[in-house]
């Protein structure tokens, strides 16, 4: 499939059923790391200009490549259902993958919450915990198999209804569930758009102390002043045979 | 100064009684004066003790040390070295966020942390986005004028000089403006974007004015403060110190005119002298140590914010205060608001890249006011906003995408804009923040903050967030996404002009306790559809001119004596 960025044919909400084409038009990530090597900015690398950045930015961003893990918070019998959630909440079936449960494992384990908890709902982390044993649960209600043995489409299943509000059973109904789903997804997209790779994904210019920014995109739109000598346009996966 | 000539001499009319633009050190984004910070010992009655060096206490601060009063502020926080301390980074700035816990309830409970308070030297001012406008005057007659919200104990007039003062110290950079009491500000506007263009684009198509600003950002260079780079981690707090922050507003002159910021230190009680009825000073205990000190004072000004300043005063019981400080009358936490900010995102075919350039840029007030033909009372402004990524994941989110389409709409993150409102949410008693059973490391107990939305509240989001929609439609946007949100938190511990329905009175005293003040945004009863931080300074630099008692020699020498150094008249 091609598609023309311009004309935005590639957002859901424009599609039918609400669901973006699958990811074969995407071109591959030609220039650093992106989660599934997939993206829209093929020669973009934030870390092109990691020479700009600030020491103490550039301690924090790169402490995100260490090597992760190993679990803190979670127990390993828990392991399998929150890498599982994870990847589905964030479509991430294939390597290489932002280590997005060993981020959340982390942040509980050191207890950096954000400073708010629902009346109603048990702590952070206890909320967590019930919500990998909710997705057993309805995994083993639905298809009589644990949530991480499920596959894609199945799981997927689960997570809609999750997102829903819509669980309920056993470790639900402990928890408001909409208030469950924005707990966790909190930290599952805080852990994966704070990822250097899912800048690279989205193009995303990254820290910019102290460089900061010069061209800021207007008047005019288009020509050489709206773009910064160093970013690098948007592209798709133009396949020349079948464009023939 | 007339604001015809602030106008014409843009950039070249600076404050006169605050050097904190000179004291700032050109290489380094440290607060000067803290290695040679005066210190004070705790046994040592001091003027005043301040709870909180965030956007009120700070001012207070640097104004009455200006005029000689000996003062300590405690600060539950860091104090902060930015150069090390701060990054060009979302999830890196995490502990500029008061994240201690909190409860939230209520029917429409309010996400805290990242979304609305600070912690440490600064206060919340230094991850806020920089957005100044003015409180207009009819916020201070809701309740005469139509019938909902409160009347404020003051008019706008008696904070209007105070307002031109701060807008000279932070200094505001904007278009002339043409609502509510029309004024210009002392610095021009700042360039604007493509993104925010776009949307100027839309406003215009459906008949809605926009102004660039204002915003506390420097543009050109003010004193030792550079201009801004336009990197757009605002939120994230200002490297260069570009955006005020009473970091580089107000506290370099404090330090320099004798305050000590103790920081790490966390206020539990306000210590009430039983025999007197008048406060002793400020109990505190410093961060990872165990005992409780007192810091003596002739006066106290409780200045942590609508959530930290109730539940400070709740938990300073005493014989002649059995329900807390102030809250002889049930009163103390009631009326706490937020405001409605829902945001809507517009998508273009062209790049914008909105990451770049300070969130705030331009903004409308043209709805401020109640209009009967929209069925609700009060208003709403609306501000362009941009959101870095993970902002911009939680945007995606709220409109109901995650797995596939969420990495979808991500990818897409350069061809958005984003513009968001700010709805005025009406004061309700019920809204309100109490004690909590569970309580943090300390022992205090934790606060709790119940909030639900009115009819009117509702009514004025959904309208408002129409508004925006169209803008986007206006301008051609493809395709659109909207995230429901709040604010600015506000309230809490209201003025007013008796205390069956207020904390304090008009010159921020609680009732019934002859030296203990509030200075911070909990003072407010109403908070309009602007942005408070602009509003909680000027309220702050009035109140220490009643402090003052506006003489400060005659007041100097009230010190001195230890006499307590407040004039009890007011003089309206
Ligand atoms: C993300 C974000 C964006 C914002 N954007 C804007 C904007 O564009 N424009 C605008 O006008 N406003 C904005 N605001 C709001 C603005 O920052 C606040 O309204 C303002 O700073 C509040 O001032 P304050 O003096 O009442 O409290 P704060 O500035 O919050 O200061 C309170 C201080 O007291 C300390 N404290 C609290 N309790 C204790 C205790 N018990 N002991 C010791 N210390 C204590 C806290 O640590 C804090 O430092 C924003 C806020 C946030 C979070
Ligand atoms: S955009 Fe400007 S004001 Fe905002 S953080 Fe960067 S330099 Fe500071």
């Amino acid at each position: 499939m091609t598609v023309d960025l311009r004309s935005g044919a590639h957002l859901p909400k424009l599609r039918p059923g609400s669901q973006p084409p699958p990811p074969d038009w995407l071109p591959r990530q030609r220039r650093g790391t992106t989660p599934q090597m997939i993206g829209r900015y093929p020669d973009h690398d934030v870390f092109d200009a990691i020479d700009t950045w600030d020491e103490a930015t550039k301690k924090v961003v790169l402490a995100r490549l260490e090597p992760p893990g190993p679990l803190r918070f979670f127990s390993a019998a828990e392991e399998p259902a929150l890498r599982a959630f994870c990847d589905t909440a964030l479509a991430q079936e294939t390597e290489p993958r932002i280590p997005v449960a060993e981020t959340v494992d982390a942040k509980l384990a050191d207890g950096r919450l954000d400073g708010y908890q629902y009346a109603g709902m048990p702590d952070d982390r206890d909320a967590w915990r019930l919500v990998l044993r909710g997705l057993d649960h309805t995994a083993r209600q639905a298809y009589r198999c644990s949530f991480a043995e499920c596959d894609t489409r199945r799981r997927e299943n689960i997570v809609r209804e999750f997102a829903h509000g819509r669980l309920v059973g056993g470790p639900w109904d402990e928890l408001n569930v909409p208030r469950a789903w924005s707990v966790v997804m909190r930290a599952v997209l805080s852990a994966f758009y704070s990822h250097p790779w899912a800048w690279n994904e989205i193009g995303f210019g990254g820290p910019a102390y102290p460089r900061g920014f010069l061209r800021l995109g207007g008047p005019g739109y288009e020509g050489p002043g709206v773009r910064e000598p160093f970013e690098k346009p948007g592209a798709v996966n133009v396949d020349p045979v079948r464009e023939g | 100064m007339g604001t015809f000539w602030r106008g014409l001499l843009k950039g070249s009319v600076t404050p006169r009684d605050n050097d904190s633009r000179f004291l700032l050190d050109v290489h380094s984004r440290d607060l000067p004066g803290e290695a040679t910070m005066r210190r004070y010992a705790d046994d040592d009655e001091v003027d005043l003790v301040i709870v909180g060096a965030g956007a009120g206490g700070s001012v207070l601060a640097q104004r009455l040390a200006r005029r000689g009063w000996r003062i300590v502020i405690l600060e539950a926080g860091p104090f902060w070295h930015p150069d090390e301390d701060w990054v060009s980074d979302e999830a890196g700035s995490h502990h500029l966020y008061w994240t201690q816990k909190r409860i939230i309830g209520g029917t429409d409970p309010i996400e805290l942390g990242k979304n609305n308070s600070g912690r440490g030297v600064g206060g919340s001012m230094i991850h806020y986005a920089g957005y100044t406008p003015r409180f207009h005057p009819s916020d201070f007659s809701t309740h005469s004028d139509d019938g909902v919200g409160a009347d404020w104990p003051l008019r706008y007039e008696e904070l209007l000089g105070h307002y031109e003062r701060v807008e000279l110290e932070l200094p505001v950079a904007g278009q002339d403006w043409p609502w509510g009491h029309p004024h210009r500000y002392p610095f021009s506007p700042h360039p604007v974007t493509g993104a925010a263009l776009r949307l100027v684009e839309g406003a215009h198509r459906c008949g809605i004015e926009m102004r660039v600003g204002p915003v506390g950002i420097v543009n050109g260079t003010f004193g030792n403060r550079p201009h801004c780079i336009y990197r757009g981690y605002c939120l994230q707090g200002c490297k260069v110190n570009a955006k005020a922050s009473p970091y580089v507003t107000h506290l370099p002159d404090a330090l320099a005119h004798g305050v000590e910021v103790r920081a790490n230190c966390m206020a539990l009680r306000v210590d009430i002298d039983d025999a007197t009825g008048a406060a002793r000073g400020v109990v505190y205990a410093r961060e990872g140590e165990g005992g409780r000190t007192l810091q003596r004072a002739a006066a106290v000004a409780v200045a942590g914010y609508s959530i930290e300043t109730p539940r400070l005063l709740l938990a300073s019981t005493s014989r002649r205060h059995p329900r807390g400080l102030g809250n002889a009358e049930d009163q103390v936490g009631r009326y706490v608001m937020v405001q409605g900010a829902s945001q809507t995102a517009g998508r273009w075919p062209d790049e914008l890249r909105m990451y770049k350039a300070p969130p705030p840029e331009i903004s409308s007030e043209q709805f401020y006011e109640t209009d009967p033909g929209r069925g609700f009372a009060r208003g709403f402004s609306i501000q362009t906003v941009s959101p870095m990524p993970i902002g911009w994941s939680e945007h995606v989110l709220a409109d109901g995408h995650w797995g596939r389409a969420l990495r979808e709409y991500m990818r897409d993150y350069n061809h958005w804009a984003t513009i968001g409102v700010l709805n005025e949410l009406l004061p309700h008693p019920e809204n309100r923040v109490t004690l909590a059973d569970e309580t943090d490391p300390y022992g205090q107990p934790v606060a709790r903050m119940d909030y639900t939305l009115t009819d009117n509240d509702k009514t004025n989001m959904a309208y408002s967030t129409k508004v925006i929609t169209d803008i986007l439609r206006a301008a051609d946007a493809q395709d659109v996404l909207i995230i429901q949100r709040f604010a600015h938190l506000i309230g809490g511990a209201r003025m007013g002009r008796a205390p069956e329905h207020s904390v304090t009175d008009a010159d921020h005293r609680i009732w019934g306790v002859p030296n203990v003040f509030v200075a911070d945004g909990s003072v407010c009863p109403t908070q309009g559809a602007a942005n408070p931080a602009l509003t909680i300074m000027a309220l702050a630099s009035r109140l220490a001119e009643r402090m003052a008692g506006g003489d400060p020699v005659e007041h100097y020498r009230a010190v001195r004596a230890r006499r307590i150094p407040i004039s009890t008249r007011s003089r309206r």
